[in-house]
């Protein structure tokens, strides 16, 4: 940790990459690809925002997807409503950031004092509140039906669009890793570890748990955001629970705990989705193909609670023989809730 | 008055589905400390065996048999595959319920179609009587009598057998029953299946009521049940029947007059109770 | 020569990540009162739940009626006729005292009967408010119906922690009774903070300190080893 930041090796491997997809659509020429890798990178920035809460505080949140929801609704309806220029679009992301923000602090205080069960309960159903009053504010929302919009010009081509999510989830990215490694962000990995312990210790851990909650809830506003703009429409699924259920498979399957295990979630969900729907015609069992995904996300809570990065960045540690302890890969380890 | 009273047979009829829902649910939450979010999976996989062997054999009896078996023999292997391995870990159990409820609704649509399904009431209980000027639908009737007499029979389990009473007593204490030479996780495995097994009839109960079934369905009714549980109280089988009542009169009294609330007020119900007095209104346990 | 019937044997306990046990070992004696002793924390609860298996052993033995029941399940050790009465009792609160009393009970044999009638009638109370809930009785009747429910469980060897905790002199004086009265028929395990009473009804004792066994022998040595006294348990 204390070694030069941009010298260390898994960095240059993560700057390689980044290179590389700045690259990719001047080499690919493919619409359909650059469509793909840019819901990729939407859905990696939620995903990273649930991991906040899951991997790094250990609280289990269904009511993620409403988040999302806020900030697509909010670009859709800004852009609809005024030009649809760039300085509405980054208005309107500050608008659902601020909403969410809001929203996230006033759902966090009143409910993240409850124990897991009850707070996972709690938050699908206010998540499902929003979405009925979604569903039957038809004035604004247009229900079910939804209704398209025109995007900024710039947006035309996909390829500007494309890095300007790449660009925004590498700021997101590094934001939320020094968060992470801030000490605001060790008291958030102790509330995970033993919450009694860290209460013990003098901490407020619901102080931390409704900021842990904000910071999610505020990211995840800025992929609904990036969605709306990428489908140039917006319905009342963006509030479904099917959101918050991709987020938890992307971020257990990549690897809770970790930031970089949820974008490999959202790489392998994501083109998982767009391949094997393809091979649906064909083989009709693969229009089913979420219940694979359910399957390896029962088997990795049970054996692999670390997911593919965890276990990957686990092994990576060990081969280095020892000489950097792990320190931000923890897993969702078996006796940890000794705090209920 | 025509109106109130099939109201209240209305919401009554769907109260009892939900407490047949809400009863496993609060009974396995209450004795292993397991909130099963694939409670809503058991439901409709017995809404679809029952309703399927129904169709095939003519018989909505054979229908209700088949939904019971498909019950217990989930409710074992969940119980043995999913539950044991994340006990006592309350965070991979919302994880992984949750998972394995994903996968019980894909299931469905590769077993049975992705299709909706439409089901017919069985002829001896279709129709409706007319009393007076009110209009009552037998099978509503049917459900309604179907309920109390679940209802009284685990009340009899519960307050006059030996297995009953270890069940309320390991509500309270489990630990204490080990010690006191009884193997809990046996009494577990019964548990679930029971509660596997009561879910599923209210599926296939609730077909014909609604005309048609599809595999999101669990889902939805998964969510009636958690406010029940919640509003009942946890591990409370009596205020699980009270609040399924409660919540199937509130469901159609809105969806009369305030049709858009009628869903928003179970939840906001839900969020007050949970907020202000997160054991419920009744006390766990009494059997 | 007296039979032990039960031994632990360096035993060692993890709770979590915590090492509570680090070595603790003991005999029990057929027909004996052995009274475990220590200051609070040492660790004598935790050695009362490792016997009955509900904070299993990680290291060590432990040997009841010869057989190792280290790893044994909580029921099956239960079963093997090991009765326990926790620190707080563990009354089913909503349980009516006859139906606590059920709950314990395996089978309606006549000896089964026979103990139950025995322990009624050294706990009148229990008699009088037979239809009474568990919860809402007083603390020296839970006291007196956690002892019953344990001892009509066929239990060769009781295992007691703490009788004495909150109760009046004259309650106290009622459950040293009740004790010395029970010894006749089984043995006994007893942990108890109350030097006088430890020393009045006590065989043997154990001392524990910091989760290792520091000092075992006839309660008389330690009735008589002023040092001893006032090192591990701060009087005399
Ligand atoms: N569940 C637990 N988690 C962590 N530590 C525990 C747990 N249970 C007990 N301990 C610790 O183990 C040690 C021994 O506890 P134990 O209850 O056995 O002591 P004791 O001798 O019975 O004390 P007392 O006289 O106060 O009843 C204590 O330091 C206690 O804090
Ligand atoms: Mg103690």
């Amino acid at each position: 940790m204390n070694k030069p930041i941009l010298l260390s090796r898994s960095n240059l491997i993560l700057f390689i990459i980044f290179l590389a997809l700045i690259a990719f659509p001047f080499v690919m020429d493919s619409r359909t690809l650059t469509i793909l890798l840019t819901q990729i990178l939407i859905f990696g920035i939620l995903a990273m925002s649930y991991d906040i809460l899951l991997g790094y505080t250990g609280i289990v949140s269904f009511g993620h997807a409403m988040f999302f929801g806020i900030g697509a609704y909010c670009t859709a309806i800004m852009l609809n409503d005024f030009e649809s220029t760039i300085g509405v679009f980054l208005g309107s992301i500050v608008v659902g950031m601020i909403i969410a923000g809001i929203l996230s602090f006033l759902v966090g205080l009143l409910t993240l004092r409850l124990k897991s069960h009850f707070f996972a309960m709690l938050t699908m159903a206010i998540s499902g509140l929003l979405l009925v009053v979604a569903e039957k504010w038809r004035d604004v929302t247009k229900g079910n039906d939804g209704f398209t919009f025109k995007a900024p010009d710039v947006f035309k081509d996909r390829i500007v669009f494309y890095l300007v999510v790449l660009a925004l989830l590498v700021i997101v990215f590094i934001t939320l890793k020094r968060f992470v490694n801030s000490p605001l962000g060790r008291v958030l990995i102790a509330v995970r570890e033993n919450e009694q312990r860290t209460k013990s210790l003098g901490f407020k851990t619901l102080y931390y748990k409704v900021i842990a909650s904000i910071v999610a809830g505020v990211i995840a506003s800025l992929a609904g955001s990036l969605y709306a703009v990428s489908l140039r429409f917006v319905n009342t699924s963006v509030l479904t629970m099917e959101i918050t259920l991709d987020a938890l498979l992307m971020t257990i399957i990549g690897g809770v705990g970790t930031l970089i295990g949820p974008l490999i979630g959202s790489v392998v969900i994501e083109s998982a989705q767009h391949y094997l729907s393809g091979l649906a015609r064909d083989f009709p069992i693969f229009e089913r193909w979420i219940i694979f995904f359910g399957i390896i996300y029962i088997l990795a809570v049970i054996f692999f609670p670390k997911g593919i990065a965890g276990t990957l960045q686990s092994k990576y540690y060990q081969w280095k023989a020892k000489k950097v302890q792990t320190t931000n890969v923890v897993p969702l380890s078996k006796n940890k809730e000794s705090s209920e | 008055m025509d109106l109130i009273i099939s109201l209240v047979i209305n919401g009554l009829a769907t109260g009892m589905l939900i407490f047949l829902l809400a009863a496993g649910l609060t009974l396995i939450f209450g004795l292993m400390d397991v909130l099963n979010f694939a409670h809503g999976g058991l439901f409709v996989w017995g809404a679809y065996t029952g309703i399927f062997s129904y169709a095939y054999t003519g018989s909505f009896i054979v229908g209700i048999v088949v939904a019971i078996l498909t019950g217990l023999v989930f409710g074992f292997i969940m119980e043995k595959l999913i539950i044991t391995p994340v006990y006592g870990n309350h965070v991979q159990q919302i994880l992984i319920t949750l998972g394995f409820m994903l996968v019980l609704q894909e299931m469905i649509k590769v077993f049975f179609g992705p299709n909706v399904v439409a089901v017919k009431v069985p002829e001896y209980l279709a129709g409706s009587w007319q009393v007076g000027d009110i209009i009552i639908i037998k099978y509503r009737i049917f459900i309604i009598i179907f309920g109390f007499i679940v209802f009284g029979l685990f009340h009899y389990i519960l307050t006059r057998t030996k297995v009953g009473l270890i069940v309320r007593a390991g509500v309270m204490n489990k630990d204490m029953v080990q010690a006191l030479g009884i193997n809990i996780k046996r009494i577990f495995l019964f548990v679930f299946m029971t509660g596997a097994a009561l879910a599923a009839v209210a599926g296939v109960l609730m077909a014909p009521y609604s005309g048609s079934i599809y595999a999101e369905l669990g889902m939805e009714y998964a969510i009636l049940a958690f406010i029940v549980v919640v509003i009942g109280g946890m591990g409370s089988f009596q205020g699980s029947l009270f609040a399924a009542i409660l919540v199937g009169l509130a469901g159609s009294f809105m969806a009369y007059y305030v049709p858009y609330l009628s869903l928003a007020v179970n939840m906001i119900l839900m969020a007050v109770v949970l907020i202000f007095r997160p054991q419920g209104l009744f006390q766990a346990a009494k059997g | 020569m007296m039979e032990n019937l039960l031994k632990l044997d360096n035993v060692n306990t993890h709770i979590g990540q915590y090492h509570i046990l680090q070595g603790v070992h003991f005999e029990a004696k057929v027909g004996e009162v052995s009274v475990l002793l220590g200051r609070n924390g040492a660790g004598k609860t935790t050695t009362l739940k490792t016997i009955i298996g509900l904070t299993p052993a990680t290291g060590g033995s432990v040997t009841f009626l010869n057989q190792d029941i280290t790893k044994k399940p909580t029921y099956d050790i239960a079963n093997l006729g090991i009765g326990y009465v926790p620190e707080d009792q563990g009354i089913f609160a909503q349980l009516s005292v006859e139906e606590n009393i059920k709950v314990a009970m395996k089978k309606e044999s006549e000896e089964s009967k026979e103990k139950l009638e025995y322990v009624l009638n050294l706990f009148p109370d229990l008699k009088k408010f037979w239809k009474k809930a568990g919860g809402n009785l007083s603390g020296g009747q839970k006291q007196m119906l956690a002892m019953a429910r344990a001892f009509v469980n066929d239990s060769k060897l009781l295992l007691i922690d703490e009788p004495s905790k909150g109760l009046a002199p004259i309650v106290i004086e009622k459950v040293m009774e009740a004790i010395v009265e029970m010894k006749k028929r089984t043995t006994i395990l007893l942990v108890e903070q109350n030097f006088f009473m430890a020393s009045k009804i006590g065989d043997s004792f154990t001392l524990i300190d910091d989760g290792k066994t520091v000092h075992q022998g006839a309660m008389k040595e330690l009735i008589d080893n002023d040092e001893m006294k006032h090192k591990y348990l701060g009087i005399g």
